[in-house]
């Protein structure tokens, strides 16, 4: 080969390396923490996920609302009622902030399955409250079964007839489905959002950094599965599998991260995954105990 | 494996040795470079014949046998019965497949065709080579 | 000169709600209170497994959600005739008793302080209008830094849930027979050590902090009484060798207390909208068809009675049928029962822990019958809770739901007799029309947790919408 030609090859390595360097430049000044308005809105569902949130550690609550956002608006923890409280609601559409929704939307006769508060004198119902907040928001995070997917809220036969945030907003929603959502998922999401913009997500709107892999490839119990070493009931240390365990289709990283300051998760209880944080829970994932599922299946 | 395809897998072995041979004198890098393609060519050929082969011993071996939909409906995967499901007209084997715990997947219940239910979920992914075949559906 | 007074949301609350008083001459002459959630969670369990009642009914409520865990283990133990052993109960006690820590001190610095101490306005969470703070600055900032102290205890709690009940918020640990997993020293130490934690920032903090508000704010130990009907299912009672260690199944009412019987519990309909061959039933009847064109009635929520009178449950009811605390029955007195409540949690889940025997493996393989049908009843963090379910062809074919805000948030009844909360409401001095911190107050002190049924919110008998369903 000819040394005299200049070699593509070499030419382009030239110019990686300069993007590269512009590229980490800007990225060092992104990694500052400036802190941005949040709304958090519960809709159709249990409110369980920010409770999930208060028992977040490292970033806690307290580092939540004073090192990382205005926290400006939610249900459960805000000290203003009634119109008060909607007023702070209405006066946030215009500027810059971020949207986490938890819980389904009520869509049955208009939305008026589930009121969020009353508004110079007419109800707002959720429908209307998502729409209003969801488009204007700079992000929205959907966190909670319910909310990406109808969850169980949506559960057959569906009498509110509750569907997904996404189906009801023309934008992009990240989704973080779970049941709850653990609070590390969402805290690391928003921090991924204020520190370096949108995480990474997948072909369901999911951070990889939280649901790339299945628990089944993580399973500490892999090795009993592997060797068909099956539990016959509930509290005992081997693979759970016959008895409807879903992790082989569950895409989340329970199995590493484990709960509540990482003690416990439910597999290590024992007890079969359920599926909580794949699309398709609950409906789909169940039965969740089943004692006679079928064992050696004789050639 | 049957007689023929033996033949043509050494037939083609030879050709590679033939191959191997040629490269070691191989007078530029042109020439090498080009009897390496064909030599991969070559390997290539003899995989898919072998899997072929295997393929047929593997299903002689097995009781293949034909099902009917009310037949079929009996190994649900449970109380000691198999989990089959059919699609396209093949039962599959679905017993200890990590995707069927509780012999059910995503709301789906073995001992059933689910031809249609797989093409809308999983059209175009490769799957079902995976998986174990007992049968056709009739 | 009267006026109406709508509050919506009522914020620091667990759900949706509305209060609509009517105000003349400053007093609540007349309220309703509405819950503005629905999903029908009675009619998504039917035709499944059993089984998955005990995780699907977690997903009612997420602060407490152990609590219909609980209740709908119990009723399934009592359908498939299981008597879990002595050590099961306990270990789901104890998981019981983490929930009932988590919920009251969220509930007591979380959702009511906020009403009596000034929070740092810095953050826009806690910017109010309101201005009738009455503790003096050292005692406000003090309480105001217990509020944030809190949240690691209360995290706590839930910390000390997973370690038996393997995550929460839709904890898996408790089942049919007791708990799935195995109570290993490790982890018994380690609840032992959370629990130490708990306790000594409910004695040290969390009590006097309620003396101090009660001590500023003592007109509501005369505000927010309600019908003075007290109810328990009982809970932490009926162990084998340790007795009753909390409150056995008993109700108050005019001065006498009286064992429970669970035959007299109905619901009624009359102000519901709900047609049925009677307007009352039994939890264990057929669930009744919807009637929008009813009249009079003004909500989807039925009435549940004792004895066809309305009942007061909650930490309140339990203190006084105990003997723990009989003060009275008003806004400040369930605060306080409240925070005592928490400290004799503590103290039975010692008691519990101590009599742990690790090791010992609870769970069986289980069958469920072909048809049968069983009840839990058990007094839970907001007061009495009910699941009645019946299984048929292996699946269930009824489920009933009653829980403690049902009870205390109820509808009007048969016989026009407010529901508790709204008797608590009725007749309060309002100071100021601009800001009825009252109403608020006196709801927040019932713990209400709306996430069960539907009310439409109706205005002299027209219905702003038709909505059919069944909850």
């Amino acid at each position: 080969m000819s040394m005299k030609h200049n070699c593509p090859e070499y030419s382009a390595r030239l110019h990686t390396a300069s993007d590269l360097f512009s590229k980490v430049k800007n990225e060092i000044r992104n990694g500052t923490l400036a802190k941005k308005n949040l709304v958090w809105l519960e809709l159709t569902g249990c409110s369980g996920n920010i409770i999930s949130l208060l028992d977040g550690a490292n970033p806690d609550f307290k580092y939540l609302i004073s090192q990382m956002t205005e926290f400006v608006y939610d249900n459960s923890l805000m000290v203003a009622e009634g119109e008060a409280a909607m007023d702070k609601l209405m006066s946030i559409i215009g500027n810059d902030y971020i949207l986490a929704v938890e819980g389904a939307v009520a869509t049955k006769n208009n939305g008026l399955y589930n009121i969020i508060g009353r508004w110079k004198g007419e109800p707002v119902t959720a429908l209307k409250a998502i729409k209003m907040l969801g488009e204007k928001a700079s992000h929205v995070v959907a966190l909670g079964a319910c909310a990406t997917h109808g969850g169980v809220s949506a559960a057959k036969p569906n009498p509110a007839e509750c569907v997904s945030v996404q189906s009801v907003l023309n934008r992009k929603v990240i989704k973080l489905p779970g049941c709850p959502c653990h609070p590390d998922w969402f805290l690391g999401t928003l921090a991924h959002i204020l520190l370096y913009g949108e995480p990474e997500l997948d072909s369901r709107d999911r951070p990889l950094l939280f649901y790339s892999t299945l628990i089944h490839d993580r399973c500490p119990r892999r090795s009993f599965f592997d060797k068909g070493i099956f539990a016959k009931k509930l509290g005992e240390s081997t693979c759970m599998f016959k008895l409807g365990c879903r992790g082989p289709v569950t895409r989340i990283d329970c199995s590493t991260r484990k709960w509540n300051q990482y003690v416990n998760w439910p597999i290590e209880d024992d007890t079969p995954c359920i599926g909580c944080a794949q699309f398709g829970f609950p409906d789909q994932m169940e039965p969740f105990i089943t004692y006679n599922t079928t064992r050696g299946v004789k050639e | 494996m049957n007689n023929s395809t033996y033949q043509t897998i050494r037939t083609k072995v030879a050709e590679s040795q033939n191959y191997i041979n040629l490269i070691y004198v191989a007078p530029c890098i042109y020439t090498r470079n080009m009897l390496l393609n064909q030599l991969k060519a070559k390997m290539n050929e003899i995989d898919f014949l072998s899997g072929l082969a295997f393929g047929k011993m593997n299903q002689m071996q097995q009781n293949q046998r034909d099902l009917t939909l009310a037949e079929l409906a009996k190994f649900n995967g449970k109380d000691g019965n198999p989990a089959y499901v059919a699609v396209n007209g093949t039962v599959y084997d679905v017993t200890n497949n990590a995707a069927w715990a509780a012999a059910s997947h995503f709301g789906l219940m073995a001992g059933k065709d689910l031809t249609s239910e797989f093409a809308s979920c999983h059209g175009g992914q490769s799957i079902l080579s995976k998986l174990k075949v007992v049968g056709k559906l009739v | 000169m009267t006026k109406r007074i709508v509050i919506n949301p009522v914020t620091r609350i667990s759900g949706f709600m509305e209060i609509d008083a009517t105000i003349d001459n400053n007093m609540v002459v007349d309220v309703k209170t509405e819950g503005l959630l629905f999903r029908g969670f009675e009619k998504m369990l039917m035709g499944r497994n059993p089984f998955d009642a005990v995780y699907f009914t977690q997903r009612i409520c997420g602060i407490c959600s152990t609590a219909h865990s609980v209740a709908s283990t119990l009723a399934l133990e009592a359908a498939m005739g299981i008597v879990p052993t002595e050590q099961g109960r306990y270990l789901r006690d104890i998981l019981h008793g983490c929930e009932f820590l988590q919920n009251h001190i969220r509930h007591f610095y979380q959702y009511t302080i906020p009403d009596f101490v000034m929070l740092p306005d810095k953050y826009p969470l806690y910017a109010t209008d309101h201005n009738d703070f009455r503790l003096p600055k050292d005692k406000n900032d003090k309480i105001s830094t217990h509020y944030f102290e809190s949240l690691d205890i209360s995290r706590g709690a839930h910390e000390m849930l997973a370690v038996l009940g393997g995550k929460a918020p839709h904890n898996h640990g408790v089942f049919v027979g007791g708990i799935s997993t195995q109570a290993t020293t490790d982890k018994i130490i380690k609840i032992k050590s959370i629990l130490h934690t708990i306790q000594q920032f409910i004695i040290e903090k969390m009590i006097p902090d309620a003396y101090t508000i009660a001590q500023y704010y003592s007109d509501y130990y005369k505000i927010g009484g309600g019908h003075g009907n007290l109810l328990s299912f009982g809970c932490f009672n009926g162990y084998n060798e340790l007795g009753t260690l909390y409150v056995n199944p008993l109700v108050y009412s005019q001065g006498k207390v009286n064992v429970f019987n669970p035959d007299e519990i109905t619901e009624e309909i009359d102000y519901s909208w709900y047609q049925g061959k009677k307007d009352e039933y039994k939890p264990m009847d057929i669930v009744t068809e919807e009637d929008m064109d009813k009249s009079q009635a003004y909500s989807w929520v039925k009435a549940p009675r004792y004895c066809g009178v309305p009942y007061e449950v909650g930490p309140i009811a339990r203190q006084w049928l105990s003997g723990g605390y009989k003060n009275g029955i008003s806004t400040m007195d369930r605060t306080i029962a409240r925070v005592l409540e928490a400290k004799k949690i503590t103290e039975i889940m010692n008691v519990l822990l101590e009599n742990l025997i690790p090791g010992l493996s609870i769970q069986k393989e289980y069958v469920i019958p072909d048809s049968s049908q069983g009840a839990g009843l058990i007094d839970t963090t907001r007061g009495a809770l009910g699941h009645w379910l019946k299984i048929n062809d292996q699946k269930l074919s009824f489920y009933q739901i009653i829980t403690p805000s049902a009870w205390n948030l109820s509808s009007r009844g048969n016989d026009n007799l407010k529901g508790t909360a709204e008797q608590a409401l009725l007749g309060t001095t309002i100071e100021n029309l601009d800001n009825p911190v009252e109403l608020g107050r006196i709801i927040r002190s019932f713990d209400p947790c709306v996430s069960c049924a539907t009310h439409v919110y109706s205005k002299s008998g027209e219905c702003i919408n038709s909505i059919q369903v069944q909850p």
